[in-house]
């Protein structure tokens, strides 16, 4: 899963900071005040500094901060042929919209990822994540009455980010991430969600991630528990890396890939999203140092515990500079590189 | 020249108000001057608080922007007639206008206004933002010192109320609230959920009988239900004043342990209740918000501004409390300074050849607060993200309401929004937030209305922008809903009630 990087690949889960003034935009869009080329001229800026930004904190894989899209669900949902969406307009663009499926889908055109993903691969020549949001969780932003059984929807909605996937890896795409922030609250459901996520996976070939958490809608926990509703169900997944939350929750279900002998690879949470504390480079080294007990280095990738969406712009960065020192910490340890001082960095870039 | 006319619904009716016979002399006093008539407002409210901050009329600068703020200060305090100012408003107090001679007051204001240094009144304080204002200083001491003032009064703060009775002894809302608290938590329990501990927390107790409502009603309901609720529950009463909480303690004496008393500033909860963080199944907060500093802000063709105040003592009254204390009025605000500084009973002790003993101290104290008034005056904000509601909270989140409908002037009720955001993360994820206040429920109603400040009794009243609230819980993932008060469905009092949304 180090997908041609160093040693402790770090890097994000996927949202960096929405700058209020963005954020003002896209409400300026909704209500009519810009125009749709200013929002996009707007969304290519924000993007353009959240990759410099990464690079010069050090990440290793770089996403372009998911920062078109309103939150986690409609970017996608909008998309998608048959989803019906009434009315397109918000108050506020981190609403969700209203999404109904009255029929069966059929085919959609692209989804607009690909587009996004060029624009990203040509301003840096470091590894870019796609994300998506995964099959499950988009379904339960939608109000269905076009299946009598919901499972159908969930499979329809897989089989189209399924093709969406197949035409990213044309693209070029090698690491794609699946999002699936609903989960957790319907653990009973897991068995579904599996089943609909390897038939994204089977879309294309190329590295996948799956990412599960707690929920960060408005930086709050949506559910508290535990992953083991995953295991051992997760292992059916055709992905190659698990990104889990643990700095937040702790690292207690460290035990979980042990105790079912998960040999794949783990996007470690070490950095708290919910809170604006910087964590220090020393205790992501600790967090480091304890999943290594479990996951040997290179199964090992760093990341927050989930998109950094709703921390400041300025708190991201120091999380971020604090993540990628400790990373460097624990790979001197390792002796697969000197520890590059935080301040060294800083002064570097 | 725009003339606004705020309490529309008095122009109808079995006795609409003579809006000709007050106008008639403002405007034509206006018209005789040489005020630049094209950039002025003519802006009638009608205050229904008879103890209020406002003179029947009165004139409010709107400052120039593209100056650095203290530099269109000092041009306006300069006594160049005009100086700093991109308009004017005149505030006409339509209640008042008929018993008021408006053709000399409005040309005593206009000469004022041409020549600020001929000026008569007696400021208590620089202009600063309504928030800052000594105002808020006289509430906290009521709060601080309510027996002095009851005593002086001759009647409890309770008695005050209209009504004369706080709705925190209302046992059915009590009882409404808590069989909801149940249902939750049977579906926790049910699904082996239910934290061992179970937490609700008031702010601002007041004299505790909300407490021992709720809880005695909490005693009743949880041994009628099959699970015994009460034995893990923990009532946690915080407030701003010990002495109040010692009192409120009292009042649940006889429920031991389940209560802790702790002291708790209402704007910044977090800071004592940290503990709390997604824990608190309920927050309960009765009329807090309308009692906390706010600002108000404006648009005004367009740009936005922030109301400065100033406290003033008018002359006439100035020079008749001057004459009691036997000082000069130029005194009186050092006196005063000192006063919500020391509180009565330390003023006297400090100031003894002025008053001999409380007593005086106390009158002084209801002269003052009973002649204050608050000039006002208009300011541009650079911007809406330079200004701060409070922590964690730019002005960014007026900007909805600010551009909904044109010109606007409203609360931004700092105290509450600071108190409501940090409140927020206290909840449990099944929790809720419930406040009983005196909420504006559509942002539209500022157009047609005058909600605050008031004077009530010895403290400050000023009704709480809703929908902002609403806005900024929305905008933290919770829903907010304000609906009227269950049992007294016609009183200005609403139920605020905040949900996990999503």
């Amino acid at each position: 899963m180090n997908n041609g990087t160093r040693l402790l690949p770090a890097t994000v889960i996927g949202s960096y900071p929405v700058p209020e003034w963005l954020g003002r935009m896209r409400n300026d869009w909704y209500a009519g005040r810009i125009s749709k080329r200013h929002l996009d001229e707007a969304h290519d800026m924000a993007i353009k500094a959240a990759v410099l930004d990464q690079q010069l904190v050090g990440l290793d894989v770089i996403s372009d901060g998911e920062l078109r899209r309103d939150n986690d669900v409609d970017y996608l949902l909008a998309r998608i042929n048959g989803v019906e969406i009434r009315p397109r307009a918000k108050t506020d663009y981190f609403d969700y919209f209203d999404a109904a499926v009255t029929r069966p889908l059929h085919a959609s055109d692209d989804l607009g990822l690909v587009e996004d993903f060029r624009f990203v691969r040509q301003l840096t020549d470091l590894p870019v994540k796609v994300s998506i949001t995964g099959p499950f969780s988009l379904a339960r932003r939608i109000d269905d009455t076009g299946y009598s059984d919901n499972g159908e929807l969930v499979r329809a909605l897989a089989r189209t980010l399924a093709a969406e996937a197949g035409r990213l890896a044309a693209a070029g795409a090698q690491i794609l991430q699946i999002d699936e922030p609903f989960l957790a609250g319907r653990p009973e459901e897991v068995e579904l969600a599996i089943e609909a996520i390897n038939l994204v996976t089977e879309g294309a070939e190329v590295s996948w991630s799956l990412h599960v958490c707690w929920g960060n809608r408005y930086a709050r926990p949506l559910w508290e528990g535990h992953y083991d509703f995953l295991f051992p169900l997760v292992k059916q997944t055709d992905v190659q890396m698990l990104a889990l939350e643990f700095a937040r929750t702790g690292d207690d279900d460290l035990r979980l890939l042990e105790q079912h002998g998960w040999d794949r690879g783990l996007g470690l949470g070490v950095i708290d999203v919910k809170s604006r504390q910087v964590e220090s480079a020393d205790l992501v080294a600790a967090r480091i140092r304890r999943a290594l007990r479990v996951v040997s280095p290179d199964r090992l990738v760093i990341n927050p515990d989930c998109g950094l969406r709703h921390v400041p712009l300025d708190i991201a960065q120091a999380k971020l500079a604090a993540m990628v020192a400790g990373v460097a910490q624990v790979r001197a340890e390792l002796g697969a590189e000197q520890p590059v001082p935080s301040t060294q960095r800083a002064a570097d870039s | 020249m725009r003339v606004e006319i705020r309490p529309v619904s008095r122009l109808r009716g079995d006795k609409p108000l003579d809006l000709t016979g007050a106008l008639a002399p403002v405007v034509s006093e206006l018209a005789a001057s040489d005020v630049d008539l094209s950039r002025l407002t003519l802006t009638c409210d009608w205050i229904q608080y008879k103890a209020n901050f406002r003179d029947v009329v009165d004139y409010r600068p709107i400052l120039e922007a593209g100056r650095a703020a203290d530099e269109t200060a000092e041009l306006a305090d300069s006594g160049q007639p005009y100086g700093g100012e991109a308009g004017l408003e005149v505030a006409l107090d339509l209640r008042r206008a008929a018993d008021s001679d408006l053709s000399a007051k409005v040309r005593q204001l206009l000469a004022e206004h041409q020549n600020p240094a001929s000026s008569r009144r007696v400021p208590l304080e620089d202009w600063v933002p309504g928030r800052q204002s000594c105002i808020w200083q006289f509430n906290a001491l009521y709060w601080q010192a309510l027996s002095y003032w009851e005593q002086a009064t001759g009647r409890e703060y309770e008695q005050a109320l209209p009504g004369g009775e706080s709705d925190a002894r209302n046992v059915a809302a009590a009882r409404e609230l808590i069989l909801e608290l149940f249902k939750v938590w049977d579906d926790l329990d049910a699904r082996a959920a239910l934290p061992s501990e179970l937490y609700v927390a008031e702010l601002g107790v007041g004299n505790g009988n909300q407490a021992r409502t709720w809880l005695d009603e909490f005693v009743a309901l949880s041994a009628a239900h099959s699970r015994d609720y009460y034995r893990r529950l923990h009532y946690l009463m915080g407030d701003y004043s010990p002495h109040v909480l010692s009192r409120a303690m009292k009042a649940v004496a006889h429920h031991g342990e389940h209560v802790t008393a702790l002291v708790v500033d209402a704007t910044h909860p977090a800071m004592s209740l940290g503990f709390l963080r997604e824990k608190a199944f309920l927050v309960y907060i009765s009329n807090v918000y309308d009692n906390l500093p706010s600002d108000e802000v404006a648009r005004i063709g367009g740009r936005a501004y922030l109301v400065e105040v100033r406290a003033y003592l008018a002359a006439a009254e100035a020079a008749s409390i001057a004459a009691s204390l036997n000082v000069s009025p130029d005194r009186l605000p050092d006196l005063t300074s000192k006063l919500v500084k020391l509180g009565p009973e330390l003023l006297c002790e400090a100031l003894p050849q002025h008053f001999p003993g409380a007593a005086q101290a106390v009158t002084f104290w209801r002269d003052v607060w009973g002649a204050l008034r608050l000039q006002e005056r208009y300011v541009p904000l650079a911007g809406l993200d330079a200004y701060q509601i409070a922590d964690g909270l730019t002005g960014e989140l007026l900007r909805p309401q600010l551009e909904a409908d044109g010109d606007l002037r409203m609360h931004v009720n700092n105290g509450a929004m600071s108190s409501f955001a940090h409140t927020l993360p206290l909840l449990h994820p099944f929790g809720r937030l419930q406040c009983h206040d005196l909420f504006l429920t559509d942002i539209r109603q500022y157009l047609a209305g005058f909600y605050g400040p008031g004077k009530y009794d010895g403290s400050v009243v000023n009704w709480v922008n809703g929908p902002l609230l609403r806005h900024v819980g929305g905008r933290a993932g919770f829903a907010v809903k304000i609906a009227p008060f269950g049992q007294r469905p016609g009183a200005n009092i609403k139920t605020l009630t905040v949900q996990v949304r999503d």
